[in-house]
Protein backbone atom coordinates (compact mmCIF):
# COMPACT_ATOMS: atom_id res chain seq x y z
CA UNK A 1 0.00 0.00 0.00
CA UNK A 2 2.77 2.37 0.98
CA UNK A 3 4.78 1.51 -2.09
CA UNK A 4 1.81 1.89 -4.39
CA UNK A 5 0.89 5.21 -2.91
CA UNK A 6 4.27 6.85 -2.58
CA UNK A 7 6.34 5.23 -5.33
CA UNK A 8 5.87 8.08 -7.81
CA UNK A 9 6.68 10.91 -5.40
CA UNK A 10 9.65 8.97 -4.01
CA UNK A 11 11.12 8.52 -7.50
CA UNK A 12 10.51 12.15 -8.25
CA UNK A 13 12.26 13.22 -5.07
CA UNK A 14 15.26 10.97 -5.64
CA UNK A 15 15.64 12.16 -9.23
CA UNK A 16 15.23 15.82 -8.33
CA UNK A 17 17.72 15.62 -5.50
CA UNK A 18 20.29 14.24 -7.88
CA UNK A 19 20.15 10.45 -7.66
CA UNK A 20 20.35 10.26 -11.44
CA UNK A 21 20.44 6.75 -12.82
CA UNK A 22 20.41 5.36 -9.33
CA UNK A 23 16.99 6.77 -8.50
CA UNK A 24 15.36 3.34 -8.64
CA UNK A 25 17.96 1.82 -6.38
CA UNK A 26 17.68 4.75 -3.97
CA UNK A 27 13.91 4.45 -3.81
CA UNK A 28 13.95 0.70 -3.20
CA UNK A 29 16.51 1.07 -0.45
CA UNK A 30 14.52 3.92 1.06
CA UNK A 31 11.38 1.78 1.16
CA UNK A 32 13.32 -1.04 2.78
CA UNK A 33 14.55 1.37 5.45
CA UNK A 34 11.13 2.89 5.88
CA UNK A 35 9.61 -0.56 6.50
CA UNK A 36 12.30 -1.40 9.00
CA UNK A 37 11.79 1.86 10.81
CA UNK A 38 8.03 2.06 10.73
CA UNK A 39 8.10 1.71 14.51
CA UNK A 40 10.05 4.94 14.71
CA UNK A 41 7.40 6.79 12.80
CA UNK A 42 5.16 8.84 15.04
CA UNK A 43 1.53 8.21 14.41
CA UNK A 44 0.71 11.89 14.54
CA UNK A 45 3.35 12.86 12.00
CA UNK A 46 2.78 13.11 8.29
CA UNK A 47 4.06 10.08 6.44
CA UNK A 48 5.10 11.70 3.19
CA UNK A 49 7.82 14.07 4.50
CA UNK A 50 9.09 11.29 6.76
CA UNK A 51 9.49 8.94 3.82
CA UNK A 52 10.96 11.66 1.62
CA UNK A 53 13.52 12.45 4.31
CA UNK A 54 14.68 8.85 4.08
CA UNK A 55 14.75 9.15 0.28
CA UNK A 56 16.77 12.39 0.60
CA UNK A 57 19.22 10.77 3.02
CA UNK A 58 19.58 7.75 0.81
CA UNK A 59 20.19 9.99 -2.20
CA UNK A 60 22.95 11.75 -0.29
CA UNK A 61 24.50 8.46 0.79
CA UNK A 62 24.46 7.17 -2.77
CA UNK A 63 25.80 10.31 -4.41
CA UNK A 64 28.51 10.73 -1.74
CA UNK A 65 29.52 7.10 -2.21
CA UNK A 66 30.13 7.62 -5.87
CA UNK A 67 32.26 10.57 -4.92
CA UNK A 68 30.58 13.33 -6.78
CA UNK A 69 27.97 15.88 -6.28
CA UNK A 70 24.48 14.81 -7.12
CA UNK A 71 23.84 15.95 -10.63
CA UNK A 72 20.47 16.95 -11.85
CA UNK A 73 20.03 14.81 -14.91
CA UNK A 74 16.69 16.09 -15.91
CA UNK A 75 15.00 16.77 -19.12
CA UNK A 76 11.90 18.66 -19.84
CA UNK A 77 9.18 16.35 -20.95
CA UNK A 78 6.39 16.83 -23.41
CA UNK A 79 4.84 20.19 -22.81
CA UNK A 80 1.39 20.10 -24.29
CA UNK A 81 0.47 23.36 -22.58
CA UNK A 82 3.17 25.13 -24.53
CA UNK A 83 1.86 24.13 -27.92
CA UNK A 84 0.13 27.23 -29.10
CA UNK A 85 -0.67 26.69 -32.77
CA UNK A 86 -1.32 30.35 -33.40
CA UNK A 87 1.96 31.45 -31.91
CA UNK A 88 4.77 29.03 -32.77
CA UNK A 89 7.39 31.70 -32.18
CA UNK A 90 6.07 32.44 -28.70
CA UNK A 91 6.08 28.71 -27.91
CA UNK A 92 9.71 28.40 -28.95
CA UNK A 93 10.67 31.33 -26.73
CA UNK A 94 8.77 29.85 -23.80
CA UNK A 95 10.47 26.47 -24.30
CA UNK A 96 13.84 28.13 -24.51
CA UNK A 97 13.18 30.11 -21.35
CA UNK A 98 12.24 26.95 -19.54
CA UNK A 99 15.44 25.24 -20.61
CA UNK A 100 17.45 28.22 -19.36
CA UNK A 101 15.59 28.25 -16.09
CA UNK A 102 16.27 24.55 -15.62
CA UNK A 103 19.96 25.11 -16.35
CA UNK A 104 20.00 27.88 -13.78
CA UNK A 105 18.38 25.62 -11.17
CA UNK A 106 21.00 22.97 -11.94
CA UNK A 107 23.77 25.48 -11.41
CA UNK A 108 22.54 26.63 -7.99
CA UNK A 109 24.63 25.88 -4.92
CA UNK A 110 23.51 22.51 -3.58
CA UNK A 111 21.63 23.73 -0.50
CA UNK A 112 19.75 26.41 -2.35
CA UNK A 113 19.01 24.01 -5.16
CA UNK A 114 17.57 21.43 -2.78
CA UNK A 115 15.34 24.00 -1.12
CA UNK A 116 14.10 25.31 -4.47
CA UNK A 117 13.54 21.78 -5.77
CA UNK A 118 11.52 20.80 -2.69
CA UNK A 119 9.43 23.95 -2.65
CA UNK A 120 8.69 24.30 -6.36
CA UNK A 121 9.37 21.03 -8.14
CA UNK A 122 8.03 18.77 -5.40
CA UNK A 123 5.55 21.40 -4.22
CA UNK A 124 6.24 20.77 -0.56
CA UNK A 125 5.40 23.30 2.14
CA UNK A 126 8.19 25.10 4.00
CA UNK A 127 7.64 22.86 7.02
CA UNK A 128 7.73 19.70 4.89
CA UNK A 129 10.86 20.92 3.15
CA UNK A 130 12.51 21.51 6.53
CA UNK A 131 11.70 17.95 7.55
CA UNK A 132 12.82 16.40 4.28
CA UNK A 133 16.10 18.30 4.22
CA UNK A 134 16.59 18.02 7.96
CA UNK A 135 17.17 21.70 8.57
CA UNK A 136 15.40 24.44 10.52
CA UNK A 137 12.45 26.25 8.97
CA UNK A 138 14.45 29.48 8.90
CA UNK A 139 17.12 27.89 6.74
CA UNK A 140 14.50 26.73 4.26
CA UNK A 141 13.18 30.26 3.98
CA UNK A 142 16.61 31.85 3.55
CA UNK A 143 17.94 29.20 1.13
CA UNK A 144 14.78 29.42 -0.95
CA UNK A 145 14.89 33.21 -1.19
CA UNK A 146 18.63 33.23 -1.95
CA UNK A 147 18.08 30.58 -4.60
CA UNK A 148 15.15 32.48 -6.12
CA UNK A 149 17.14 35.71 -6.22
CA UNK A 150 20.00 33.93 -7.97
CA UNK A 151 17.68 32.32 -10.50
CA UNK A 152 15.96 35.58 -11.24
CA UNK A 153 19.29 37.24 -11.84
CA UNK A 154 20.62 34.43 -14.04
CA UNK A 155 17.56 34.00 -16.20
CA UNK A 156 16.90 37.73 -16.38
CA UNK A 157 20.46 38.47 -17.48
CA UNK A 158 20.47 35.84 -20.17
CA UNK A 159 17.31 37.14 -21.68
CA UNK A 160 18.18 40.79 -21.68
CA UNK B 1 8.33 41.76 -16.30
CA UNK B 2 8.59 39.21 -13.59
CA UNK B 3 6.76 39.81 -10.40
CA UNK B 4 7.79 37.36 -7.68
CA UNK B 5 4.56 35.44 -8.18
CA UNK B 6 5.13 35.08 -11.90
CA UNK B 7 8.57 33.73 -11.35
CA UNK B 8 7.46 31.26 -8.73
CA UNK B 9 4.58 30.17 -10.97
CA UNK B 10 7.11 29.61 -13.74
CA UNK B 11 9.17 27.39 -11.48
CA UNK B 12 6.09 25.40 -10.51
CA UNK B 13 5.15 24.97 -14.17
CA UNK B 14 8.68 23.90 -14.99
CA UNK B 15 8.55 21.33 -12.22
CA UNK B 16 5.34 19.91 -13.65
CA UNK B 17 6.82 19.75 -17.13
CA UNK B 18 9.82 17.72 -16.02
CA UNK B 19 9.89 14.24 -17.37
CA UNK B 20 10.62 11.98 -14.43
CA UNK B 21 9.83 8.40 -15.31
CA UNK B 22 9.10 6.01 -12.47
CA UNK B 23 8.71 2.24 -12.79
CA UNK B 24 5.29 0.74 -12.12
CA UNK B 25 4.62 0.56 -8.36
CA UNK B 26 4.09 -3.21 -8.58
CA UNK B 27 7.67 -3.62 -9.82
CA UNK B 28 8.94 -1.43 -7.01
CA UNK B 29 6.96 -3.41 -4.44
CA UNK B 30 8.38 -6.67 -5.78
CA UNK B 31 11.95 -5.35 -5.66
CA UNK B 32 11.51 -4.02 -2.13
CA UNK B 33 10.10 -7.32 -0.96
CA UNK B 34 13.03 -9.15 -2.50
CA UNK B 35 15.44 -6.87 -0.67
CA UNK B 36 13.67 -7.33 2.63
CA UNK B 37 13.71 -11.09 2.23
CA UNK B 38 17.33 -11.07 1.17
CA UNK B 39 18.33 -9.25 4.33
CA UNK B 40 16.69 -12.03 6.33
CA UNK B 41 15.47 -11.96 9.90
CA UNK B 42 18.90 -12.15 11.52
CA UNK B 43 20.41 -9.18 9.79
CA UNK B 44 20.99 -6.62 12.47
CA UNK B 45 23.40 -4.24 10.86
CA UNK B 46 23.02 -0.70 12.04
CA UNK B 47 20.92 1.25 9.57
CA UNK B 48 23.39 2.98 7.34
CA UNK B 49 21.39 6.09 6.71
CA UNK B 50 23.81 8.84 5.93
CA UNK B 51 22.95 11.89 7.95
CA UNK B 52 22.50 15.02 5.91
CA UNK B 53 25.68 16.96 6.49
CA UNK B 54 24.00 20.05 7.82
CA UNK B 55 21.26 18.33 9.80
CA UNK B 56 21.13 17.49 13.42
CA UNK B 57 20.81 13.71 13.04
CA UNK B 58 18.77 13.29 16.19
CA UNK B 59 15.97 15.34 14.70
CA UNK B 60 15.64 13.23 11.62
CA UNK B 61 13.09 10.51 11.07
CA UNK B 62 15.68 7.83 11.43
CA UNK B 63 17.16 9.32 14.52
CA UNK B 64 14.16 9.67 16.76
CA UNK B 65 15.67 7.40 19.33
CA UNK B 66 14.61 4.26 17.57
CA UNK B 67 17.10 1.47 17.65
CA UNK B 68 19.81 3.17 19.58
CA UNK B 69 22.15 0.49 20.88
CA UNK B 70 21.45 -0.06 24.52
CA UNK B 71 18.02 1.49 24.48
CA UNK B 72 15.15 -0.56 25.85
CA UNK B 73 13.59 -0.93 22.48
CA UNK B 74 16.52 -3.06 21.54
CA UNK B 75 14.68 -5.88 23.24
CA UNK B 76 12.02 -5.94 20.58
CA UNK B 77 13.19 -8.57 18.11
CA UNK B 78 14.07 -6.92 14.92
CA UNK B 79 12.49 -9.60 12.77
CA UNK B 80 9.10 -8.48 13.92
CA UNK B 81 9.50 -5.14 12.21
CA UNK B 82 10.85 -6.81 9.15
CA UNK B 83 7.87 -9.13 9.12
CA UNK B 84 5.62 -6.09 9.33
CA UNK B 85 7.42 -4.62 6.35
CA UNK B 86 7.15 -7.77 4.33
CA UNK B 87 3.47 -8.00 5.17
CA UNK B 88 2.98 -4.42 4.06
CA UNK B 89 4.70 -5.08 0.75
CA UNK B 90 2.67 -8.25 0.30
CA UNK B 91 -0.49 -6.26 0.85
CA UNK B 92 0.68 -3.85 -1.81
CA UNK B 93 1.41 -6.70 -4.19
CA UNK B 94 -1.77 -8.58 -3.53
CA UNK B 95 -3.79 -5.47 -4.24
CA UNK B 96 -2.00 -4.82 -7.50
CA UNK B 97 -2.04 -8.17 -9.23
CA UNK B 98 -5.18 -9.58 -10.84
CA UNK B 99 -4.73 -12.83 -8.95
CA UNK B 100 -4.54 -10.87 -5.74
CA UNK B 101 -7.67 -8.92 -6.43
CA UNK B 102 -9.87 -11.96 -6.30
CA UNK B 103 -8.77 -12.66 -2.75
CA UNK B 104 -9.49 -9.19 -1.41
CA UNK B 105 -12.92 -7.89 -0.53
CA UNK B 106 -13.89 -5.17 -2.94
CA UNK B 107 -16.22 -2.32 -2.43
CA UNK B 108 -17.82 -0.75 -5.44
CA UNK B 109 -19.72 2.47 -4.97
CA UNK B 110 -22.16 3.46 -7.61
CA UNK B 111 -25.30 5.57 -7.68
CA UNK B 112 -25.95 5.49 -3.96
CA UNK B 113 -25.25 1.77 -3.75
CA UNK B 114 -22.27 0.24 -2.01
CA UNK B 115 -21.56 -3.23 -3.37
CA UNK B 116 -19.36 -5.42 -1.18
CA UNK B 117 -17.85 -8.27 -3.12
CA UNK B 118 -16.31 -10.93 -0.94
CA UNK B 119 -16.49 -14.60 -0.10
CA UNK B 120 -20.21 -15.27 -0.17
CA UNK B 121 -21.57 -15.19 3.36
CA UNK B 122 -24.95 -16.44 4.50
CA UNK B 123 -27.82 -14.57 2.93
CA UNK B 124 -30.18 -12.69 5.23
CA UNK B 125 -33.06 -14.79 6.51
CA UNK B 126 -36.46 -14.04 7.97
CA UNK B 127 -39.47 -12.22 6.68
CA UNK B 128 -38.82 -9.21 4.49
CA UNK B 129 -39.73 -6.07 6.37
CA UNK B 130 -40.97 -2.88 4.77
CA UNK B 131 -38.65 0.11 4.44
CA UNK B 132 -38.88 2.76 7.20
CA UNK B 133 -42.13 4.71 6.98
CA UNK B 134 -43.26 2.76 3.92
CA UNK B 135 -46.78 3.69 2.85
CA UNK B 136 -48.94 2.66 -0.06
CA UNK B 137 -49.93 5.60 -2.22
CA UNK B 138 -51.22 6.41 -5.66
CA UNK B 139 -48.76 7.34 -8.38
CA UNK B 140 -49.90 10.97 -8.36
CA UNK B 141 -49.59 11.12 -4.58
CA UNK B 142 -46.07 9.66 -4.83
CA UNK B 143 -45.17 12.35 -7.34
CA UNK B 144 -46.25 15.00 -4.80
CA UNK B 145 -44.39 13.39 -1.90
CA UNK B 146 -41.09 12.44 -3.47
CA UNK B 147 -38.29 14.97 -3.68
CA UNK B 148 -37.47 13.99 -7.26
CA UNK B 149 -39.33 13.38 -10.53
CA UNK B 150 -40.83 9.92 -10.80
CA UNK B 151 -40.65 8.12 -14.11
CA UNK B 152 -42.36 4.91 -15.13
CA UNK B 153 -40.88 2.36 -17.57
CA UNK B 154 -43.15 2.32 -20.60
CA UNK B 155 -42.24 -1.34 -21.16
CA UNK B 156 -44.05 -2.33 -17.97
CA UNK B 157 -46.93 0.14 -18.06
CA UNK B 158 -48.73 1.47 -15.02
CA UNK B 159 -47.43 -0.05 -11.78
CA UNK B 160 -49.82 -2.24 -9.81
CA UNK B 161 -48.63 -0.82 -6.54
CA UNK B 162 -46.71 2.31 -5.50
CA UNK B 163 -45.02 2.86 -2.16
CA UNK B 164 -43.19 5.84 -0.71
CA UNK B 165 -40.73 5.34 2.15
CA UNK B 166 -38.36 7.23 4.44
CA UNK B 167 -39.90 10.67 3.99
CA UNK B 168 -40.04 10.51 0.20
CA UNK B 169 -36.45 9.36 -0.24
CA UNK B 170 -37.43 6.07 -1.89
CA UNK B 171 -40.32 5.41 -4.24
CA UNK B 172 -40.97 1.76 -5.12
CA UNK B 173 -43.06 0.70 -8.07
CA UNK B 174 -44.37 -2.86 -8.29
CA UNK B 175 -45.50 -5.11 -11.11
CA UNK B 176 -46.08 -8.84 -10.79
CA UNK B 177 -42.69 -10.27 -9.78
CA UNK B 178 -40.88 -7.04 -10.57
CA UNK B 179 -39.91 -4.18 -8.33
CA UNK B 180 -38.26 -0.89 -9.23
CA UNK B 181 -36.87 1.39 -6.53
CA UNK B 182 -36.13 4.98 -7.41
CA UNK B 183 -34.27 6.92 -4.76
CA UNK B 184 -32.94 10.33 -4.13
CA UNK B 185 -29.37 10.84 -3.13
CA UNK B 186 -26.88 9.07 -5.32
CA UNK B 187 -24.00 10.67 -3.41
CA UNK B 188 -24.75 9.07 -0.08
CA UNK B 189 -25.07 5.37 0.54
CA UNK B 190 -28.72 4.36 0.31
CA UNK B 191 -28.30 0.62 -0.21
CA UNK B 192 -25.65 -1.91 0.57
CA UNK B 193 -25.37 -5.12 -1.42
CA UNK B 194 -23.29 -8.09 -0.30
CA UNK B 195 -22.35 -10.65 -2.87
CA UNK B 196 -19.72 -13.15 -3.89
CA UNK B 197 -18.82 -14.34 -7.35
CA UNK B 198 -19.70 -13.70 -10.07
CA UNK B 199 -18.74 -10.08 -10.19
CA UNK B 200 -21.33 -7.57 -11.26
CA UNK B 201 -21.25 -6.88 -14.94
CA UNK B 202 -20.88 -3.35 -16.19
CA UNK B 203 -23.58 -2.38 -18.67
CA UNK B 204 -24.83 0.72 -20.40
CA UNK B 205 -28.35 1.92 -19.86
CA UNK B 206 -29.16 4.51 -22.50
CA UNK B 207 -26.04 6.59 -22.29
CA UNK B 208 -25.35 6.06 -18.60
CA UNK B 209 -23.31 3.34 -16.94
CA UNK B 210 -24.99 0.67 -14.88
CA UNK B 211 -24.30 -2.68 -13.21
CA UNK B 212 -25.99 -6.01 -13.61
CA UNK B 213 -25.96 -8.34 -10.61
CA UNK B 214 -26.87 -11.88 -11.63
CA UNK B 215 -27.43 -13.91 -8.54
CA UNK B 216 -29.26 -13.58 -5.26
CA UNK B 217 -27.51 -11.25 -2.84
CA UNK B 218 -27.97 -9.54 0.50
CA UNK B 219 -29.59 -6.14 0.28
CA UNK B 220 -29.56 -3.65 3.12
CA UNK B 221 -31.37 -0.36 3.15
CA UNK B 222 -29.43 2.37 4.98
CA UNK B 223 -31.94 4.90 6.33
CA UNK B 224 -31.19 8.57 5.80
CA UNK B 225 -28.81 9.85 8.43
CA UNK B 226 -30.09 11.20 11.70
CA UNK B 227 -33.03 8.82 11.95
CA UNK B 228 -33.41 6.24 14.67
CA UNK B 229 -34.59 3.65 12.21
CA UNK B 230 -32.70 0.42 11.78
CA UNK B 231 -31.30 -0.87 8.55
CA UNK B 232 -33.54 -3.27 6.65
CA UNK B 233 -32.03 -6.48 5.29
CA UNK B 234 -33.40 -8.97 2.83
CA UNK B 235 -32.42 -11.22 -0.03
CA UNK B 236 -32.61 -9.66 -3.45
CA UNK B 237 -32.76 -11.40 -6.82
CA UNK B 238 -31.06 -10.40 -10.07
CA UNK B 239 -30.87 -6.64 -10.17
CA UNK B 240 -29.98 -3.92 -12.63
CA UNK B 241 -28.76 -0.67 -11.09
CA UNK B 242 -28.31 2.59 -12.92
CA UNK B 243 -28.52 6.30 -12.45
CA UNK B 244 -30.35 8.99 -14.33
CA UNK B 245 -29.44 12.58 -13.41
CA UNK B 246 -29.51 12.63 -9.60
CA UNK B 247 -31.90 9.72 -9.20
CA UNK B 248 -30.68 6.18 -8.62
CA UNK B 249 -32.66 3.16 -9.78
CA UNK B 250 -32.65 -0.52 -9.04
CA UNK B 251 -34.77 -2.93 -11.02
CA UNK B 252 -35.21 -6.29 -9.40
CA UNK B 253 -36.92 -9.47 -10.55
CA UNK B 254 -36.17 -9.48 -14.28
CA UNK B 255 -33.84 -12.45 -14.85
CA UNK B 256 -32.77 -11.55 -18.39
CA UNK B 257 -30.27 -8.67 -18.45
CA UNK B 258 -31.23 -7.60 -21.98
CA UNK B 259 -34.87 -7.39 -20.95
CA UNK B 260 -33.96 -5.49 -17.77
CA UNK B 261 -31.95 -3.04 -19.82
CA UNK B 262 -34.83 -2.53 -22.24
CA UNK B 263 -37.17 -1.80 -19.36
CA UNK B 264 -34.66 0.61 -17.80
CA UNK B 265 -34.26 2.48 -21.06
CA UNK B 266 -38.02 2.91 -21.38
CA UNK B 267 -38.34 5.28 -18.41
CA UNK B 268 -40.71 8.10 -19.29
Amino acid sequence: MLVARYSAVAHRTAALLGAGDEAEDVVQEAFVKAFRHLAGFRRDAAFKPWLLRIVANQTHTTTRARGRRGELTLRIGAQPELRVPDDPEGAVIATDRRARLLDAVRALPEREREAVVCRYFLQLSEAETAEVLGCPLGSVKSRTSRGLARLRKEVGRELS
Amino acid sequence: MNSPDDFEAELLALGEALDLPAPPPSDVARAVRARLEEAGPVSDAAPSHGPVSDAAPSRGPLGRGWWRPGSERRRVPRWRWITTGVAAVLVALVGLTPQGQAAVAHVLRFAGIEIHIDEPGPLPTGMPRPLPGETRVSLSKARETAGFPIMVPAELGEPRDVRVADGGRVVSLFWPGVRMDAYNGVLEVVWRKDLGEPWPEQVTVGSSPGWWITGPHGLTYIPSSGGETETVERVAGPTLIWQRSVVGYRLEGVADPARAKKIAESLR
